[in-house]
């Protein structure tokens, strides 16, 4: 006899449920951490990993996989990658370490959650290691972009903005809490696991390894390969769990997490996908524009995982896919305008060829939101930047603390979603948005956007410096545009001329 | 005039860059990782007052253990994960070394039936306790006010689900030797009904509700573990060693590398905590609290183990000579 095959001792390492007897079943699983809707403890365990591993194998394939990536950033330590790279490109990787190394970090906490509080042994076992996932993939996120840190001050924004007030850490913490960090283990497994792993950053992973290999930087293609193959092992936590839920008659509960989390999600993609995309990403190097990828990752693939597990279609999926057309369009334009507020600097993204590109993948482009840039682009032509940057604060939704927005110009539908809820006004950019409110009003009650803190006179003085900072950030930080406004050139003596269809 | 001053890049992260040197590749990836932690009144961006923030409001931000500044905690062994990866690698690739040569000798046939006996009632069940602090462990990582020791805990976590792993392996395999004494069916009865169990079922199940963090990790890392693993490890590593069976001795030497690693960082803890006026009181309760269940699991447990007289008494003065060594 030799060494024995995992599957031969696999289940008896997953059965360890027991019946407690010292103190009560709802006191060791308290459903505030617990979540487990009224499911009791033998039926979670029939759950079963669709992807198993086991502590020696994990120890030995992670490290393996670190070997790689580690070593891949050491031997490219002295290309020109930085020097090299589009500005647009480092303004991505700046924008994505920022939003994503602390929240991976905060996802390593939601993991342990499942580790303590779930109810079947399986996903106590897959969570642990997917715990271990999420602190490696903070680990890496940290210690790459930190090697720029002496170069670029903005790099220091990896670590800083989750501990800041800016609006975008504000925006990407509020979302990351209500999405796994403030949530049950049983609620972490659909939201956190299922619905914003499955459905977004797995795919995000593999189109932004691929951009980053369109880019020249090789060192962050194969870092995010490598976090994608973590990421879709420990993603299929969440698909037995719903099938637990299902199967016992929890669907309707199930359903609503599901439809929550992935408005949440898509949001943020909206705010940081979407400009990366289509406006950030130099024109030769696309692949898709948002809306396509979209359309294929989200719409294709995600739909089809919802209606094999049983699940419905969120009921807002055709706003949602009708949003793929303008979201991300006004956020782009909103990030750009307010720049010196956010800790990289937004690409323009808005030569004539660019303009052109937008036009073909969102027809109307240029008579909607081109029609902003028109005059963006005339003051700068004119000599007055100043009327291109803000005096004044947006109107932010209270879901995703983002501006309000919509389609400027021809078509112009912004419009306000208020709710009146114990004498407090909330404002939403959605239906949407404003249902998630109410599924769980006291989770978000009293909760302030910025603007709601400027307004409150705790934001000092009131003015955009007082805003500056109270977002701690500061000249040598604050964000301008990437290309120092080269690209505007291109349209003295030379307005843009749309392309003959 | 009274411009800003424009920031310029630095060597390091700006909350590291004060300290005069090069920080280190733990420093960089293991500190100040917490957002929750930032403002005591709203752990989350949400409301500050919905169960969970009440959770983290009572349970991590009120605890009577007190520190001005517990993102100081440093791990004395400044582990990060890929270092994690290359020495639990390491480990295993001995341990599984160990089972292979053994089992090719026929390890297994010749243990005595008896004693096969023992370890379906005394090893085997293991795996629940083990498996409880795994829980523990992710509970601490969870409510932790620093993510190095939040990293500490998720590591030790990973290490409890090891030594479950190890129980589960063997269960196996010894049942191949001894199909007919319940190995690996009969674990959960021995757990929830034998004596020899219930003391560390009481400990465990009640200290997993203990839910202030500091309390969490005073009872289990200064009592509960250290009581575990000089009477599950070490003292049943010895009785193995009686009985002929040289794997398990083995085994939970192994094991208990992992154990001595958890303990200076846990007495680096503690360390810190002392340096706060009023946090030795604190403490003191709380492995008053804890001390007796502890010291009547380890009797209970090591009283039934083969060829271990005075097993009990050494496994509990372990534990005190661990605390007191830390002025506890």
């Amino acid at each position: 006899m030799a060494l024995l095959e995992r599957s031969e001792w696999y289940d008896i390492a997953r059965a360890t449920n027991w019946t407690p007897k010292y103190v009560t079943d709802s006191e060791l699983f308290p459903d505030d951490m617990t979540g487990a809707k009224g499911v009791p403890m033998e039926k979670w365990e029939v759950y079963d990993e669709p992807y198993k591993t086991s502590y020696p194998e994990y120890v030995r394939i992670q490290r393996e996989k670190d070997a790689g990536a580690y070593s891949v950033k050491a031997a490219l330590e002295r290309s020109q990658m930085f020097e090299d790279a589009d500005p647009g490109w480092l303004s991505i990787l700046k924008a994505h370490y920022g939003a994503i190394a602390l929240g991976e970090y905060a996802a390593m906490s939601a993991e342990a959650r499942m580790v303590r509080f779930g109810r079947a042994p399986g996903m106590r076992n897959m969570a642990t290691f997917g715990m271990l996932d999420e602190n490696r993939h903070a680990q890496l996120q940290l210690y790459f972009p930190h090697e720029h840190c002496k170069k670029d001050r903005q790099f220091d924004w990896a670590h800083k903005a989750y501990h800041s007030n800016e609006w975008g850490a504000i925006a990407a913490r509020h979302t990351f809490d209500d999405l796994f960090m403030a949530r049950s283990a049983t609620d972490i497994a659909v939201m956190l696991t299922f619905a914003f792993e499955t459905g977004f950053t797995n795919m995000q992973f593999l189109g932004l390894a691929a951009d980053a290999a369109e880019a020249g930087d090789y060192t962050f293609s194969s870092l995010i390969s490598s976090i994608q193959t973590d990421e879709s092992r420990h993603a299929q936590i969440g698909g037995p769990a719903l099938q637990v839920l299902i199967s016992n008659g929890r669907k309707e509960e199930a359903q609503k997490l599901v439809d929550i989390a992935i408005a949440r999600a898509w949001r943020i993609f909206g705010v940081l996908t979407g400009p990366a995309m289509d406006y950030y990403t130099p024109l030769t190097h696309r692949k898709q524009s948002f809306k396509e990828f979209m359309q294929e990752w989200i719409v294709g693939q995600f739909e089809r995982s919802l209606i094999d597990l049983g699940l419905d279609l969120p009921w807002y999926w055709d706003q949602m896919v009708n949003e793929f057309d303008y979201q991300h369009h006004a956020y782009h334009l909103g990030v750009w305008f307010w720049r010196p507020t956010v800790w990289w600097n937004p690409a323009a993204g808005m030569t004539p060829d660019c303009r052109d590109w937008l036009e073909e993948k969102y027809p109307g482009w240029n008579d909607t939101f081109g029609k902003c840039w028109d005059v963006i682009i005339e003051n700068l032509l004119a000599g007055k930047p100043e009327l291109t940057v803000p005096e004044t604060l947006p109107v932010v939704c209270n879901m995703s603390q983002l501006p309000i927005c919509a389609v400027p110009g021809k078509g112009w539908n912004v419009k306000d979603h208020p709710l009146d809820y114990k004498g407090r006004t909330y404002h939403f950019n959605s239906e949407i948005d404003r249902w998630i409110f109410q599924q769980d009003p006291v989770r978000y009650r009293d909760h302030m956007t910025l603007v709601d803190r400027f307004l409150a006179g705790q934001i000092q003085p009131m003015n955009l410096m007082g805003a500056l900072q109270y977002m701690s950030l500061a000249p040598g930080e604050i964000g301008d545009d990437a290309h120092k406004y080269a690209w505007v050139e291109q349209y003295r003596n030379n307005p843009y001329q749309r392309k003959a269809a | 005039m009274n411009q800003p001053e424009i920031l310029k890049p630095l060597k390091t992260w700006s909350h590291l860059a004060s300290r005069r040197r090069k920080p280190s590749e733990y420093e960089i990836v293991s500190t100040n990782l917490h957002y929750t932690t930032d403002n005591p009144d709203a752990p989350f961006e949400l409301d500050p007052n919905f169960a969970m923030a009440r959770w983290f409001k009572q349970y991590r931000n009120a605890s009577p253990l007190k520190h001005a500044d517990w993102n100081a905690f440093r791990d004395p062994d400044e582990i990060v994960y890929r270092t994690y990866n290359m020495m639990q690698d390491g480990q295993e690739t001995y341990l599984h070394g160990l089972f292979d040569q053994l089992s090719e000798r026929g390890h297994d046939t010749m243990l005595e039936r008896t004693w096969a006996g023992s370890l379906a009632r005394l090893y085997t069940p293991s795996r629940y306790l083990f498996h409880s602090l795994q829980m523990a462990s992710a509970y601490l990582c969870q409510m932790a006010p620093a993510s190095t020791i939040s990293n500490c805990a998720a590591y030790q976590a990973a290490d409890s689900l090891r030594w479950l792993t190890h129980t589960a392996y063997r269960s196996k395999e010894l049942s191949k030797t001894f199909g007919d004494i319940g190995l690996g069916t009969d674990e959960r009865a021995y757990w929830e009904q034998d004596a020899a169990w219930q003391g560390f079922r009481e400990l465990v199940e009640k200290a997993l509700v203990a839910w202030d963090w500091g309390e969490s990790f005073v009872a289990f890392s200064l009592v509960i573990r250290p009581a575990v693993e000089e009477s599950v490890l070490r003292a049943l590593g010895q009785s193995a060693r009686h009985n002929g069976d040289t794997l398990l001795g083995m085994l939970t030497d192994a094991q208990l590398v992992d154990a001595q690693r958890h303990r200076r960082w846990a007495g680096a803890l503690a360390k810190q905590c002392l340096e706060t006026e009023g946090n030795r009181e604190v403490m003191q309760q709380w492995i008053a609290k804890w001390e007796p269940l502890a010291d009547a699991a380890v009797r209970a447990y090591c009283g039934v183990l083969p060829d271990a007289a005075g097993a009990g008494d050494a496994a509990c003065k372990a534990g005190r000579e661990f605390r007191q060594g830390l002025g506890l």
